[in-house]
């Protein structure tokens, strides 16, 4: 007896629909999965077995042939299980009705026949949807990040046996998913971390307001325990909160390196990454043999935060250079060339030397000159060109630890925030880009129109402050920022004047 | 280039010592030598040498290497001096151990003119930056030329105030002109080169080590009329120059600094023993020399705004932190920033790192 049933696979972060064909036929017992499957394709075939006889049916002693079609695409994960004891129970005429046809499954089963959660989910079923099909059996274990996907029939099960039960109609019980709304559970969600707990700092948070008004990548300079991981953390609150679509997108991403909290389901909140700086550059920018989205793409609409940023190999850092860019990754490996997105706010942060103290007004730093210089000459111009903001953390004194006066709470900064955003994207409107960090060299010159008098200003510091020329751009683009944070239709010479004093780096005023 | 200066360029590829050379000198003097390809046939001089440096020197004495020695100086601009050359510095040549060659490069005549040499610690601290560029503004605006080694810290920091403001300076180096140390100052060098002097007693090819250094501060002090200390901890290797100075009669002046800094230390300990100058600012080094001041330069009448003038009252009480200034001026952080920005455009304020301001 032949059958065929679907099922899907995924490729980068789409899916693409899987074929499996079950064919039994008699002679010498043999149990064979062909069509390009990984180790734990093949490894299926005694999860199986054991699975249907835990389950209580009969697994047939005949010989068989699975096929995985299309038979020229690498096929991985434990996610065919379920197809695949389906595909054998029904050609054994064990399933008696033939609706099987109308469904996806999807699910990896456990020996004793329980359905295991899967990665990668979410965009099986958004790929599935977009290409018509209609009904989707999951794990589940996964029901929670399917639950927001409407147009789709999609059931859970828990069970071999319930799947069974269900396709011949046996089984009363309701096992379809029910749809909830995307902004029930947003609302729910909350930042922990606000920045009213966040004492003195002005100047750094002024900075990342700017950063997440205008999409601008920063770089944080202070001595250890300044706080800056702490600023960094607080910096996703402020940012604008995650359409559906966004949030479908990174869900995907999470789903597929099943990062996902499966209690969760969907995520609300923008994803805050912190790669650690012996991180290889393939968990960076993903691939790899079970090719997985890296740290840059699960950052994906949201931070990606690189403490002690000269710490991480040079190499590392102008991997980075691509996605800072263009806001994707591709990875071309030897069996496959993989996009996933990356669009993400880069926050780094250093020290201002190895030790940590050069410049502190009451430390005294131990390090060398060449020590000093060493360090700074780990960032190169390229990927400083790519970080418009710098800006200097201190320690803060005790006192002002323990000082009553309120600070400015998150949500007060992210309505300014918004509002910002709202003007670049009417700015914006018809182009590619949303923010004004990202504008290209003749929509800058388009929207950065500078009056004489800020014209002047920009010359003087120039030749003032021995400003590098590629400080230039980066000025223009994070004055139009604050000119937006300041309701402006255009730049004052004053947010000119705001935006030179996050050029620190260009400044050399703290080279030795 | 003399006959003279060519074989002691000669010799200079051996590492003799100064007591050697001049032995080797009187010798070629007595017997007429004339060639650096002659000393190696010399009896007399073989004498002098060890072994070692007698067999260097037999590898050494071939036309071609010796050619193209001189010929790459040459193509350099490499001017060599020595001690009866017209511009070998008058003030060197009376020392007990002046060096016997100069290796220069730039202008010469910057050597017999009044100067005053800058030295202190590679790591100054925000006040030591401070100072160090203002006395070589002032001094270097009088005329007067900078004296410095090439180092990182108060060395770097006083050649380049000294050519920002179109003045003259003079780097040593502890190297030959191909070994620029530290590397990242080459640029540095170059410019130096270009409107200053570079000068060393090293040929181009040396290397810099650990002994040359010192040696070098030997050269800094006695180039100069007065040697400046405006930043140095304890055992700071400017102690040489010191000693160098004081051996020389040359004058010593000391910036004082906190008694708590361990980077004045040395300033501190010299004005407290007497064996320093105190001075408070580059005119009290003019007035020392009975240079007139002249005044020319005004202050310029700076008019400020209501906030603007906060914050200048604010620094007036030394060097403040950004949070300090957005606390107490009452002002909002983004007007706070840009103030901040005009003002140092103007070149009333200075930023230092670790967001810290003070009055220029």
């Amino acid at each position: 007896m032949l059958s065929k049933l679907k099922s899907f696979g995924l490729e980068g972060i789409d899916g693409f629909l899987v074929e499996i064909e079950t064919d039994i036929v008699g002679g010498v017992p043999h149990f064979e999965i062909v069509g390009l499957g990984d180790k734990s394709v093949k490894e299926a075939k005694d999860r199986v077995k054991s699975a249907i006889r835990n389950s209580g049916f009969e697994y047939p002693l005949k010989h068989f042939t699975i096929n995985l079609a299309p038979a020229d695409v690498k096929k991985e994960g434990p996610i065919y299980d379920l197809g695949i004891a389906v595909g054998i129970l029904s050609a054994s005429e064990q399933i008696k009705k033939k609706n099987y046809k109308d469904y996806i499954f999807l699910g990896e089963l456990s020996l004793d026949g329980t359905i295991k959660k899967v990665r990668g989910v979410l965009p099986m079923l958004i790929s599935a949807r977009s290409q018509g099909y209609r009904r989707v059996i999951i794990p589940k274990e996964n029901m929670e990040e399917a639950s927001f996907i409407d147009n789709i029939e999609i059931y859970a099960f828990s069970k071999l046996t319930e799947v069974v039960e269900f396709l011949d109609g046996l089984t009363e019980e309701n096992f379809r998913v029910q749809t909830k709304s995307f902004e029930e559970v947003a609302l729910k969600s909350v930042n922990k971390l606000d920045f009213e707990n966040v004492k003195g700092q002005k100047m750094a948070k002024r900075a990342l307001e700017i950063a997440a008004a205008g999409g601008h990548n920063v770089l944080m300079i202070g001595p250890p325990g300044s706080g800056k991981s702490m600023l960094a953390k607080c910096f996703s609150g402020i940012l604008p909160n995650l359409t559906f679509e966004e949030a479908l997108e990174v869900t995907k991403i999470h789903s597929i390196a099943g990062e996902l909290d499966l209690k969760q389901g969907i995520i609300t909140e923008r994803p805050f990454r912190t790669p650690h700086h012996t991180a290889t550059a393939i968990s960076l920018t993903g691939g790899g043999v079970h090719s997985k989205p890296g740290e840059i793409s699960l950052a994906h609409h949201g931070v990606l935060f690189l403490d002690e940023f000269p710490e991480y190999s040079r190499h590392l850092i102008e991997t980075l250079r691509q996605p800072l860019e263009d806001g994707y990754i591709t990875v071309a490996r030897a069996q496959q060339t993989i996009t996933y997105p990356a669009s993400f706010t880069l926050i780094a942060s250093m020290n201002p030397c190895p030790c940590g103290n050069y410049g502190s007004k009451d430390r005294e730093c131990t390090c060398s000159p060449t020590q000093i210089h060493k360090y700074l000459s780990k960032l190169s111009g390229p990927i400083m060109d790519r970080i418009d903001i710098h800006v200097e953390v201190d320690n803060i004194t005790y006192k002002e630890l323990n000082e009553e006066n309120k600070e400015e709470p998150t949500a007060k900064i992210k309505e300014r925030v918004d509002k910002a955003r709202e003007i670049q994207l009417e700015r914006f409107k018809g182009s590619k880009i949303f923010n004004n960090a990202k504008m290209t060299v003749p929509q800058t010159k388009k929207y950065c129109k500078l009056s004489k008098e800020c014209q002047d200003l920009m010359e003087n510091a120039f030749t003032n402050l021995k400003l590098s020329a590629r400080a230039h751009d980066r000025i223009l683009k994070v004055a139009r920022t604050i000119a937006d944070l300041d309701g402006k239709e255009e730049i004052e010479p004053n947010h000119i004047a705001e935006a030179i004093s996050y050029r620190g780096l260009d400044r050399k005023y703290w080279s030795v | 280039m003399n006959n003279n200066t060519k074989i002691l360029t000669f010799l200079s590829m051996l590492e003799l010592s100064n007591k050697k050379l001049e032995k080797i000198m009187e010798i070629v003097e007595d017997e007429e030598i004339e060639s650096p390809l002659e000393l190696a046939d010399n009896r007399n001089v073989c004498e002098i040498l060890s072994a070692d440096e007698y067999h260097e020197l037999l590898k050494k004495s071939d036309a071609r290497l010796v050619n193209s020695l001189f010929e790459n100086l040459e193509k350099d601009g490499i001017i060599i001096l020595n001690k009866e050359s017209e511009n070998y510095p008058q003030a060197l040549v009376d020392l007990p151990d002046a060096p016997m060659l100069l290796f220069c490069k730039g202008d010469v005549s910057l050597l017999n003119q009044d100067a005053i040499s800058i030295v202190g610690t590679r790591m100054p601290t925000n006040y030591g930056k401070f100072i160090t560029e203002k006395f070589a503004e002032v001094l270097a605006k009088a005329g007067i030329v900078i004296v410095s080694g090439l180092a990182y810290g108060v060395d770097s920091l006083s050649h380049r105030k000294a050519l920002e403001v179109n003045g003259k300076t003079i780097a040593v180096l502890g190297g030959g002109f191909n070994h620029i140390y530290p590397e990242s100052n080459t640029n540095l060098a170059n410019t130096i080169a270009e409107k200053g002097l570079l000068i060393s007693e090293y040929p181009p090819f040396a290397k810099p080590t650990k002994y040359t250094f010192p040696r070098r501060n030997r050269i800094i002090a006695g180039l100069s009329k007065g040697v400046l200390i405006t930043e140095a901890g304890r055992k700071s290797g400017t102690i040489h120059t010191k000693e160098f100075a004081l051996d020389y009669g040359r004058d010593l002046f000391a910036v004082p600094g906190n008694v708590n800094s361990s980077k004045s230390e040395l300033p501190n300990l010299l004005i407290k023993s007497a064996q320093a100058e105190c001075v408070l600012s580059g005119e009290d080094i003019l007035e020392f020399y009975g240079i007139n001041i002249s005044k020319a330069e005004e202050k310029k009448i700076v008019s400020l705004n209501m906030d603007e003038q906060i914050i200048i009252n604010l620094l007036k009480k030394g060097e403040q932190d950004f949070d300090y200034l957005a606390k107490n001026s009452n002002l909002p952080v983004n007007i706070l920033n840009s103030y901040l920005t005009t003002l140092e455009i103007r070149g009333l304020i200075k930023r230092m790192p670790n967001k810290t301001f003070m009055l220029n």
